[in-house]
């Protein structure tokens, strides 16, 4: 009995199974915190090379990880958990990155300054512009395109694998021809770079939660709130970047 | 009717299709390689030509075929990429046709040498535009001080043949320029020879026409190879610097210089400073400057204990003369103080090996003039002492510190660090005492004293760490070893000159003089040697076991040599002599485990540790000894630390950690020291170490959203085995203090602050509050004396920003405390200081800024009709000059009221006294500044936002 309720059990997965195939990457976060201060406009020249001459030597870079599942309909992006140290860990902030491509719809679960966002929205691919500059990573030869994100001020450079061919990628990213295998903020910023590379028959857990606590805003409610605390901080001389998800 | 309006229906429904197929067109097209194999799964990709935005984009189907159907009429720019050839792109205009069939699309292989090469070995970006080839020197690793010509010989494709002679792709590059531009006419060596790589930010080899087709404008086909070489913006090197110089009135003078010089490898600088306006030595900044990429240094301390696996910034001790720089120890409000100060530092830094080496000098010369009052409490009496006191200090230090780190590898770390000052200082005293019965200072003179002491001392202290690192593969687990060599040594000479009155039954005539006329000469060297372990595992995922061991061994030498200065000249004083010895040695093994998980951290720990004293006395060098202190003592301490980060920027944190001090060498030697024969110390070799146990318990909370921030906590210690002064006071006022263990005093604080902004970005309110409460026992005249102190302290800040040009920031505060003295009930005291401040700053047009900062301070004793209140008003007007804001010119006004003394009264043990110190007041000041950096100046308060 338990035989053939197994085989009905894997024959009423099948069909599911077989929509399932896809990659789980995982991507090794740098975000290097001192260049951030080069961005606050209150303080002077001095100060900025201040903090260059005495922390920039010594920036190696917050470190951290995110695992991105992806089929050729949908993808989610989720942080990691930090690895054991030794050291002082903190707590992981929830983030979640969740897309349908057939339905071009997003839900993205974010903390921000202490409370929980769901944004959900249709998916409005970012306006991307494909350069004549190639690099391997991860063995996949990745072609350049760069675009702009005019809220958080920040130069953005993607490098995707045509090799690859899903339209996803870490984070916020997507929308070009093949996987976004790394993403380079402002020149060097924050670095996310694909260190593993996964080829799945079925990629387990790419679903929403069933229970998202938040409030929930539209991609334009997202970005009038982030703009508004970037330039009110900025006002107040406090610098918005620890707060936010950069 | 009807058949005109179908008509017209008819014509627009013709009208409106075809508008449509104007508006929109296909296209289509198929991939091959070179043999016309097709290309399937080859991404086609559409942008605009203007700036290459991505437009849409497909994949070639198992044949190689592709289409686009409905795209909009524009020009396109068709993009076709496939693995391991090279990308195809062509600008497309559909102008009025349909469909667009692009026919087979044939790519190029790339040169397989050039792609496995650059791609797979280097990992390096490579661009390629139409027939340039660009390479990112970044990736390709050349030695320092290498020529362009080095890195070159590692460009896949390119070679440099014996002579110099550059080949690209096998043909001989004919032209080299440097951002576009010929670099010594036609000799192609001159600049790959000559530049440095490390200027370089970009080489692009491509094809030129050749001089005689450009000249004749004719395109004859002949094209000759051309290697660019793009130099970097800024290749990174330069110095800053700042000047500052001011004279004033009451010959008020005050400069400073620093220098920095950097590249990306080294930097050096220098500072010099002088004051005499009380402005003291480097300030945070200067220190940041002077110091560069080495300020602040994580892990350099070697004395492993529970959260070893914290690191942390450690700046040496917090005693006055440490092996280190002080930096940011502020203005000095006591007395009037010279400052002198200059030194030179040097950095190499690179990811792997670190080096720092400085030289620092500073003196200090104080002038410090002081009126105090204290009463001291006794069983059902008092008594009162007026001092009027001046001293002339004289002090110098010179240090030097070396620093090296190595990674060894990506596993193992070495920091060796050396820290050295030497030191001298001189130091006249003189005070005129008086002492009265009872608790005011009119009623019954009892004794009167004069004293003199002139000393000289010179020191020299260096301080030596090695510490090793090493990492396990196993992420975690991690080893570490410490040692360290302390020397210590120092000579001093002190003349102590007093003549003491005692009156009993006369108010103007002595009953008895004692005078006091000795000289003191200390040698003493202390050596020490340490050395530490610590060894973390981890385990379960989530939990961390770490294990320490110290040792410690530490020797004392020391020779105090006492004469007594008479007519006949000096005899030795036996009584004060002394020599002595002392090991004590330390041992200490602790292990404990961390649980940390996402944002909780619990630690918990135990150590046993050990100290053993072993001193010898002797009267003098040479002599037997006659006296011995051989003591053990043995404890366990516990430690627990909690750290949460909660949801909503909450932080939760506490701990219960027990503590351990060894008596002073000082408090143990069985010695009389009555070189102040109204104040006689005892030593007393029975002294056990102190132990502590303190509590603490805090939660902290900011609000990023609406930039509200509160934190609150509560900490309390608890002393067993004290050690504290007892007190014996004769029937002359003569008081003979003696080292005790006592167990008992205990303390205990809680504090709160609260802070919003009233008008976001505007205005901000901020309060505070702290209560504290102190119990101290000290034995009087064998009566065990309990001092309890209760303080209650409150202060409001507000802050009004409204603009640019105008802002305003004030504060009040205030502080109470109760005393309450066992022995004297009625003795209450109750202390109250009050402040209040603001400061304004204004824009003015031009470049002018004004400041102005006033303060109140009031300090209050009803029972002693103690009531002394200090306005301070500063002002100061100042505009930026010169190009770029490098130059400003300042006039101030310090203390504009005249009023600043320095003003502190307290009430401890069985006391309560008030101080005044005579200080630096009003003056007026023009100084100017040079700051190659820019004088950048806001009406905004510095030290937030970041």
């Amino acid at each position: 009995m338990k035989k053939i309720l197994a085989i009905a059990f894997a024959l009423i997965a099948l069909p599911g199974l077989a929509q399932k195939e896809g990659l789980v990457v995982t991507y090794d976060k740098t975000f290097y915190w001192i260049k951030i201060f080069d961005k606050l406009n209150y303080l002077s020249v001095e100060e900025k090379s201040r903090i260059q001459t005495s922390w920039g030597a010594n920036d190696e870079g917050d470190k951290s990880k995110g695992k991105l599942l992806v089929t050729a309909d949908q993808s989610k992006f989720v942080d990691m958990e930090q690895e054991a140290d030794g050291g002082y860990r903190g707590r992981k902030s929830e983030y979640m990155v969740f897309r349908d491509f057939v339905k071009g719809t997003k839900t993205e679960v974010e903390e921000f300054a202490g409370k929980m966002y769901v944004i959900e929205d249709s998916l409005v691919v970012p306006s991307w512009k494909v350069m004549n500059k190639i690099k391997d990573i991860g063995g996949y030869l990745c072609m350049m395109a760069v675009s702009e994100d005019t809220v958080k001020g920040q130069k953005i450079t993607a490098w995707f694998a045509n090799d690859l061919p899903y339209s996803a990628g870490p984070e916020r990213y997507f929308g070009l021809p093949g996987l976004i295998l790394e993403v380079d903020i402002n020149n060097g910023e924050l670095v996310m770079t694909a260190s593993k590379v996964e080829k799945v028959a079925a990629v387990e857990g790419l679903e929403l939660p069933k229970k998202m606590k938040g409030k929930k805003l539209t991609t334009a409610e997202y970005d009038q709130m982030m703009r508004k605390f970037i330039s009110d901080s900025i006002k107040s001389r406090r610098n918005p970047y620890w707060s936010i998800r950069y | 009717m009807k058949k005109t309006l179908l008509l017209l229906f008819l014509c627009l429904n013709v009208l409106f299709v075809k508008a449509q197929t104007a508006a929109r067109f296909n296209l289509k097209g198929s991939t091959v390689d070179t043999a016309g194999a097709p290309l399937p799964e080859s991404t086609v990709m559409l942008l605009t030509p203007k700036d290459s935005t991505l437009v849409n984009f497909a994949r070639t189907s198992k044949d190689g075929t592709f289409e686009f159907k409905n795209l909009k009429r524009a020009s396109y720019l068709i993009k076709v990429t496939y693995v391991g050839y090279l990308p195809y792109q062509k600008e497309i205009n559909p102008k009025d046709a349909e469909t667009i069939d692009l026919g087979k699309i044939s790519m190029a292989a790339m040169d397989q040498n050039l792609y496995e090469v650059v791609i797979k070995t280097f990992r390096a970006p490579l661009s390629i535009k139409g027939d340039t080839i660009e390479y990112d020197p970044k990736a390709f690793k050349v030695p320092p001080g290498a020529s362009v010509e080095d890195l070159i010989r590692r460009l896949p494709g390119l070679q440099v043949d014996q002579d110099g002679t550059i080949k690209a792709q096998g043909e001989t590059v004919k032209r080299v320029t440097v951002d576009g531009k010929r670099f010594f006419g036609d000799d192609t060596k001159a600049a790959t020879k000559n530049l440095p790589a490390e200027a370089i930010s970009k080489v692009q080899v491509f094809n030129e026409k050749t001089e005689q087709s450009r000249i004749t404008g004719v395109d004859d086909g002949k094209h000759e190879k051309t290697l660019n070489l793009e130099l970097k913006d800024s290749h990174k090197k330069g110095g800053f610097g700042k000047a500052t110089a001011g004279i004033g009135t009451e010959k008020r003078l005050e400069g400073k210089v620093n220098y920095n010089r950097f590249n990306d490898k080294n930097q050096f600088s220098i500072i010099g400073l002088g004051n005499n306006t009380n402005q003291g030595g480097m300030s945070w900044d200067d220190y940041q400057d002077f110091k560069g990429s080495q300020s602040f240094n994580w892990g350099d301390d070697g004395d492993f204990g529970f959260g070893g696996g914290m690191r942390y910034i450690s700046f040496g001790g917090d005693e006055e003369e440490s092996l280190t720089i002080q930096a940011g120890r502020g203005a000095q409000n006591r007395g009037f103080n010279k400052n002198w100060a200059g030194g030179a530092n040097y950095n190499f830094d690179t990811k792997k090996t670190k080096f720092n080496t400085s030289y620092y000098y500073n003196q200090t010369s104080q002038d410090l003039d002081a009126t105090s009052r204290q009463t001291n409490f006794l069983t059902n009496s008092a008594f009162t002492k007026l001092d009027t006191n001046g001293r002339r200090n004289f002090n110098e230090n010179h240090r030097g510190s070396l620093r090296f780190e190595k990674n060894l590898d990506s596993l193992n770390t070495l920091i060796v660090l050396s820290n050295m000052r030497i030191g001298n200082g001189t130091s006249n005293y003189f005070s005129h005492q008086e002492y009265f019965r009872g608790d005011q200072d009119t009623t019954q003179l009892s004794n009167m004293s004069d004293q003199r002491n002139i000393s000289d001392f010179n020191s020299f202290a260096l301080g030596n760490t090695a510490i090793f690192r090493h990492k396990f593969k196993k992420k975690g687990r991690n080893f570490a070893v410490s040692v360290a060599y302390n020397v210590n040594n120092s000579t001093g000479k002190v003349i102590q000159r007093s003549t003491n009155q005692f009156f009993r039954t006369s108010q103007t005539v002595a009953d008895s003089v004692l005078r006091i006329n000795q000289t003191n000469d200390t040698r003493s060297l202390r050596n020490q040697v340490k050395g530490s372990l610590l060894f973390m595992e981890p385990f379960a995922k989530k939990f961390v076991m770490e294990s320490f061991y110290n040792f410690s061994l530490k020797s004392d030498d020391v020779d105090r040599d006492v004469f007594d200065v008479g007519e006949g000249g000096q005899t030795r004083n036996v009584n004060l002599s002394r020599y002595y010895t002392n090991k004590s040695t330390y041992n200490r093994v602790g292990t404990g485990v961390r649980y940390s998980h996402n944002g909780l951290n619990i630690a918990t720990g135990l150590a046993v540790q050990q100290i053993q004293l072993d001193g010898k006395f002797a009267i003098d060098q040479g002599q037997p000894f006659t006296n011995r202190i051989d003591r053990k003592f043995f404890n366990f301490t516990p430690n627990i630390s909690l750290n949460f980060d909660l949801k909503q920027n909450r932080y939760l944190y506490g701990g219960y950690q027990v503590g351990v001090s060894e008596p002073n060498i000082r408090d143990l030697q069985p010695i009389v020291d009555n070189s102040n024969p109204l104040y006689i110390r005892v030593g007393n070799p029975n002294l056990s170490p102190t132990t502590n146990h303190s509590i603490n318990l805090g939660y902290n909370h900011f609000n990023p959203g609406n930039f509200t921030q509160m934190f609150f906590g509560a900490y309390y210690n608890y002393y067993k085995d004290q050690v504290i002064y007892s007190q014996i006071v004769d029937e002359n006022l003569v008081t003979t203090t003696m080292a005790t263990n006592i167990s008992g005093g205990k303390s205990f604080n809680l504090y709160g602050n609260y802070g919003f902004p009233i008008v976001k970005t505007k205005s901000n309110f901020n309060v505070n509050a702290s209560y504290n409460r102190g119990t101290n026992l000290t034995n009087i005249n064998n009566e065990l004396n309990r001092t309890t102190n209760n303080g209650y302290n409150m202060g409001f800040r507000l802050d009004y920003t409204p603009s640019d040009k105008f802002t305003i920031y004030t504060n009040a505060n205030w502080n109470i405390t109760d005393t309450k003295y066992s022995i004297m009930s009625g003795q209450n005291q109750k202390i109250i200081n009050t402040n209040y401040g603001a400061e304004m700053n204004v824009r003015l047009p031009k470049d002018i800024y004004f400041n102005s900062r006033f303060s109140y301070n009031s300090y209050v004793n009803d029972r002693y009709g103690f009531d002394q209140k200090m306005p301070i008003l500063n002002l100061s007007v100042y505009k930026t000059m010169l190009k770029s804001k490098k130059g400003e010119i300042r006039l101030s006004a310090f203390d504009l009221f005249n009023k600043n003394r320095g003003i502190s009264q307290s009430a401890y043990q069985n006391f309560v006294s008030q101080e005044q110190v005579r200080t630096l007041a009003r003056y007026f000041m023009l100084s100017f500044t040079y700051n190659m950096r820019g004088v950048a100046h806001s009406v905004r308060r510095k030290g937030f936002g970041y």
